[in-house]
């Protein structure tokens, strides 16, 4: 989740209040504070917020609910006279875009430094890592509009931001950071999109990098933004979020022509939204018995407003989908720590679930017979699966792209867990006594068949297939509903000889026997093993 | 009361006074040594022994002589020829003048050697060899040891006196502790040896006592030795706490379910409102099975319903995710990634517009494995149907939760999940950490989920995880700890008790 980092003097400063109240408060507007150093607070954001990326935004909402500002706070848009034209062959590569100018700009190296961390999280979130949305921004002072959002072919050549030579946009894809990073948004394309003014300097090429002649620097004191997308609303909605944090930092917001090929529309357009205020439904949510004051106080707090039988939305507030959001705003407006708990009193009794009750029953069993339970992964590595016991590892359920090895293949048996177990173990005492109850998974065809297993492993200098099967038949006759048979089968993890089918009342249930001496090389046991597997789902009821 | 039966004596008691009876006065060690026992055994019957008045103690101060360096006049002795040497030649063998002058004094003093004018020149000869060569062989038998001063030869005392005061011999002082018997003691030992002890009761023992109407003493054991070690077979801790939580939500009155862990995504993400490009859907977070979906999910029915929230918000009110919902995306098969999948279900089967039901079990996330975060961990999903239910109650159920659970005092702070609003976060207090840690997240489903499933009434809903509460329980700054199968933690741990009223 993103984190901002807010440097306490300046932000104490933007909010109008000292470190503690907004240490305080700051987990009441649903920030996490991840860190308080002396001259720094780092706090994470959830992605719904992105008006959160920087310091302006925090100090914007945490100003509402301190009480110091209160309501929507109004954006004032005028027309920079600015047009960018569309090229419709963009319209099966990267269609849409939105820009808006900023004047009146006094940047310092903070402000920058927060821009730029703002424009990293919407590229990381609403952005979907620049693939839905891409931001551009802009010194504006050596532009000659109007502007061209055009496709162009891939030997095209700019002065890329980062570089010091022209290069080719196939180049600056293949060779680049940024074009190696996200090339493949645009794999396949044979045009590609460019952003330029009137003379042919270039502002960007979405999504992948801005040109060098529009560096922004602390100097600069005008701003042109262009949000390129694949999906118009998600574009204007991030267009909305930096315009507004712009206007927060002191800048005139201009608003830009885009023509798409017989249609225009200006962008940014930072008019409130408005959803219908249902105040019963605000009640039914958060259970206070609000009058209407108290509720307006409450979404003025939360930097909303109320008009007629209207909630008024600031543009930058991109989560606001139901009504029960609004719900939302003024149950923090009024503050969660304020609202008082009722504990719901049940009607009805509980019951637990005969399957796992079932499970523990047999697992207390065990227990009690002088084994240690373990509780070890369904997710192994395909070594201590199959190959430590020389299988075949064709049937097997695999993750994609798991992160470690460890972890990349669901066990079909519980036995190897065990192994495992006993070969980390090798510095204990003997005896060592051990079991598991725990999932299977199997294939059934398309599907994936899970079953409850209940496997044990005794290990110590006269471990044998007779002591395995004493507890096995002790568990049975209590548990299975009878005596157990054992025949002789082979088992990959048995060695020859000392290896049996278990049968209860002729069907089979299971595997016992002695552990192969391979299998106890491989998992470096210097002692001999025995135990058993066995199914137990013909033995649980999961229904009443 | 009569006076009590005299205790016999301990074996312990026993083997040591053996040792002593020869009423010499014995050093700790030495006893250690010759009665066989370790030092802890000795030091235990000598002090129940010195308090019977059967042994007595006294200190001792023994003095020990060393050899600091080789005396002078030996140096002296051994360069002098067979029929003398020069003293100018002797002289020279010296470091300093002083050094020579001090020898020749005591060598002369001591009657060894003779000074004579021979053609001008004064001479060293030897006058009493086998004295000198006597005094040396008592120095070699000093050499690189430390002598008991009383182990000293009589005729040489005078001499060593002579050698601590110029350093040439060292005296060291230690004191000990020395042991004798009493003369009680030696009645005692006497006595204990007429006594007919068996080691241990048998059958025939047993039977032999009953035709014989005789009983035989049992020879006293050192009680108070340590036993061999058991472990006896033991619950994993994990699922005790589960079992702990399963019964508190019993005594709240839910309902418990189970179900796969295998789930299609439209289950596990669609369901609850989770958009297809939404980024914790990636392969980065989740485990996809590989090259598996699930055909039962189509477009229809439950599936339709919520796939037309995604796109527009269907009848629910909501503005939607607005895109275009995908068929493929929701039948791809993967490990469910909470629990509240579970009860997403049951909403969904259920035609009681009431119910409390819960569900604790394993769910999975494709991350590394840190001292934080397991790539497998545990939930206690629960959710509450039923009119009339807001946040209020959330906050309510919550509380009482987690005072059942042993933590007295939780915070709830506001935060965001995609299915959830308004949504909060249930922050506990660590002692050790001295910090508030989230324990997990909860909220009132949106309309978005409910409505598709045919439900008009508010739910409750809520997942925190088991082993960060547990972490907190056991004082442990490793998760991963939990399932190291660490035989020696899962043998010894020690038993918490819930600290709960």
């Amino acid at each position: 989740m993103p984190v901002v980092a807010l440097e306490t003097g300046r932000f104490s400063q933007l909010v109008g209040a000292d470190k503690k109240k907004i240490l305080d408060r700051l987990p009441y507007i649903g920030l996490d504070i991840e860190s308080v150093e002396t001259d720094r607070i780092r706090v994470e954001y959830s992605p719904n917020r992105p008006d959160f990326g920087t310091d302006y935004g925090i100090a914007k909402a945490l100003r509402g609910l301190l009480g110091l500002e209160l309501g929507l706070k109004r954006y004032e848009v005028h027309p920079s006279k600015i047009v960018v034209s569309v090229d419709p062959e963009l319209s099966s590569v990267r269609p849409f875009i939105a820009c808006a100018t900023a004047d009146g700009l006094d940047f310092d190296d903070e402000d920058i430094r927060q821009l730029i961390s703002l424009q990293e999280d919407l590229h990381n979130g609403l952005g979907r890592r620049r693939k839905m949305v891409a931001i551009g921004l802009h010194d504006i002072s050596l532009l000659v509009p109007p502007m061209r959002y055009r496709a162009a072919d891939p030997s095209f050549k700019f002065l890329p931001l980062g570089e010091s030579n022209p290069m080719q946009l196939d180049q600056i894809l293949a060779e680049t950071d940024t074009g190696k990073a996200f090339g493949g948004i645009l794999a396949g394309k044979n045009r590609l999109p460019i952003l330029e003014d009137s003379k042919g300097t270039v502002l960007s090429f979405p999504p992948i990098v801005n040109g060098s002649a529009t560096r922004l620097t602390t100097n600069t004191k005008s701003m042109f933004i262009d949000v390129t997308s694949m999906e118009m609303p998600t574009g204007d909605d991030v267009l909305a979020i930096l315009a507004t944090t712009l206007a927060d930092m002191g800048g005139k917001i201009g608003s830009v022509k885009v023509s798409y090929q017989g249609a225009s529309r200006d962008t940014p357009d930072l008019t409130p939204s408005q959803v219908s205020l249902d105040t019963r439904l605000i009640s039914r949510v958060t259970g206070l018995q609000l009058s209407d004051k108290q509720i307006l106080d409450c979404l003025r707090k939360s930097r909303l407003d109320v008009s007629g039988q209207s909630v008024l939305i600031p543009r930058y507030r991109v989560d606001i989908l139901h009504p029960v959001d609004i719900a939302e705003e003024v149950a923090l407006g009024y503050g969660i720590d304020a609202i008082q708990p009722e504990y719901p009193p049940s009607k009805e009794p509980g019951s637990l679930n005969r399957l796992n009750q079932g499970l523990d029953r047999i697992s207390e069993s065990v227990a009690m017979a002088g084994f240690i339970e373990t509780m070890n992964f369904d997710l192994v590595d395909t070594v201590s699966l199959y190959a430590r016991f020389s299988r075949s590892s064709d049937s097997r359920i695999e993750v994609e792209n798991p992160k470690t090895i460890e972890h990349s293949v669901l066990r079909d048996s519980l036995l190897p867990s065990l192994m495992a177990v006993l070969s980390r173990n090798v510095q204990a005492t003997y005896p060592q006594r051990i079991y598991e109850v725990g999932r299977v998974f199997l294939r059934d065809g398309a599907k994936v068949v899970e079953t409850p297993h209940l496997s044990a492993l005794t290990a110590h200098s006269s471990a044998s297939f007779s002591e395995a099967k004493m507890y096995l038949e002790a568990l049975a006759l209590v548990h299975l509903g009878g005596p157990i048979q054992t025949r002789p089968a082979a088992h990959w993890a048995f060695a020859e000889g000392r290896s049996a089918e278990v049968l209860v009342k002729d069907r089979s249930i299971g595997y016992m026997g002695e552990v192969s001496l391979s299998a106890l090389a491989g998992f470096g046991i210097d002692v001999p093993v025995s135990g058993y597997e066995i199914d137990l789902s013909s033995f649980l009821q999961n229904k009443l | 009361m009569s006076e009590p039966a005299k205790t016999p004596l301990h074996p312990l008691e026993q083997r040591v006074l053996a040792a002593l009876k020869d009423k010499q006065w014995v050093d700790f060690d030495s006893l250690v040594k010759s009665s066989g026992l370790l030092p802890d055994q000795v030091r235990r019957a000598v002090s129940w022994l010195a308090s019977k008045g059967l042994i007595t103690s006294r200190e001792k101060t023994t003095r020990t002589l060393t050899v600091q360096q080789d005396p002078a006049e030996l140096l002296l002795i051994r360069g002098i020829g067979k029929t003398g040497s020069p003293m100018e030649k002797l002289r020279q063998t010296f470091k300093s003048n002083q050094e020579f002058a001090a020898a020749l004094g005591n060598a002369r003093s001591s009657g060894w050697i003779a000074v004579e004018q021979k053609d001008g020149e004064p001479i060293v000869t030897l006058k009493d060899k086998d004295k000198a060569m006597q005094n040396e062989a008592f120095i070699e038998s000093l050499r690189g040891k430390e002598t008991e001063e009383g182990k000293i030869p009589a005729e040489y005392r005078s001499y060593a006196e002579k050698l601590v005061t110029r350093n040439v011999l060292k005296r060291n002082e230690s004191k000990s502790v020395t042991l004798r018997i009493t003369d009680e003691g030696v009645k005692a030992a006497g006595e204990a040896t007429s006594e007919d002890w068996i080691e241990r009761l048998t059958p025939e023992v047993i039977a032999r006592t009953r035709l014989t109407g005789m009983s035989p003493k049992l020879r006293p054991i050192d009680v108070s030795a340590p036993a061999s070690g058991f472990y006896p077979g033991r619950r994993h801790p994990v699922r005790e706490f589960i079992k702990e939580v399963r019964e508190v939500y019993l005594s709240m009155g839910f309902v418990e379910l189970e179900g796969d862990n295998v789930q299609p995504s439209f289950w596990n993400f669609d369901a609850l409102f989770i958009p297809q490009d939404h980024p914790g859907r990636e392969m980065q977070d989740t485990f996809y099975l590989s090259g598996l979906v699930d055909r039962t999910i189509n477009r229809s029915g439950v599936v339709d319903r919520v796939a037309s929230t995604h796109e527009n918000g269907w009848t629910t009110g909501s503005r939607g995710w607005r895109y275009q919902w995908r068929t493929e995306e929701a039948r791809r098969l993967l490990l469910r990634t909470h629990n509240t999948v579970l009860t997403i279900k049951a909403l969904s089967e259920s035609k009681n517009k009431e119910a409390r039901v819960f569900a604790v079990s394993k769910v999975y996330r494709n991350e590394s494995l840190d001292y934080k975060h397991l790539a497998e961990f545990h939930q206690m999903d629960g959710i509450i149907v039923g009119d009339g239910l807001n946040v209020r109650h959330l906050m309510g159920f919550l509380t009482e939760f987690y005072k059942k659970l042993g933590m007295k005092d939780v915070k709830l702070w506001p935060t965001f999940f995609p299915y959830t609003e308004p949504s909060l976060q249930i922050m506990g207090y660590s002692e050790i950490a001295k910090d508030w840690i989230e324990l997990g997240g909860s909220g009132v489903f949106r309309p978005e989920v409910t409505l598709p499933m045919g439900v008009d009434v508010p739910v409750l809903a809520w997942g925190p995880g088991i082993e960060r509460l547990m972490l907190l329980r056991y004082g442990l700054d490793d998760i991963r700890a939990l399932y190291d199968g660490d035989l020696a933690w899962l043998r010894k741990r020690v038993e918490f008790a819930s600290s709960s009223t």
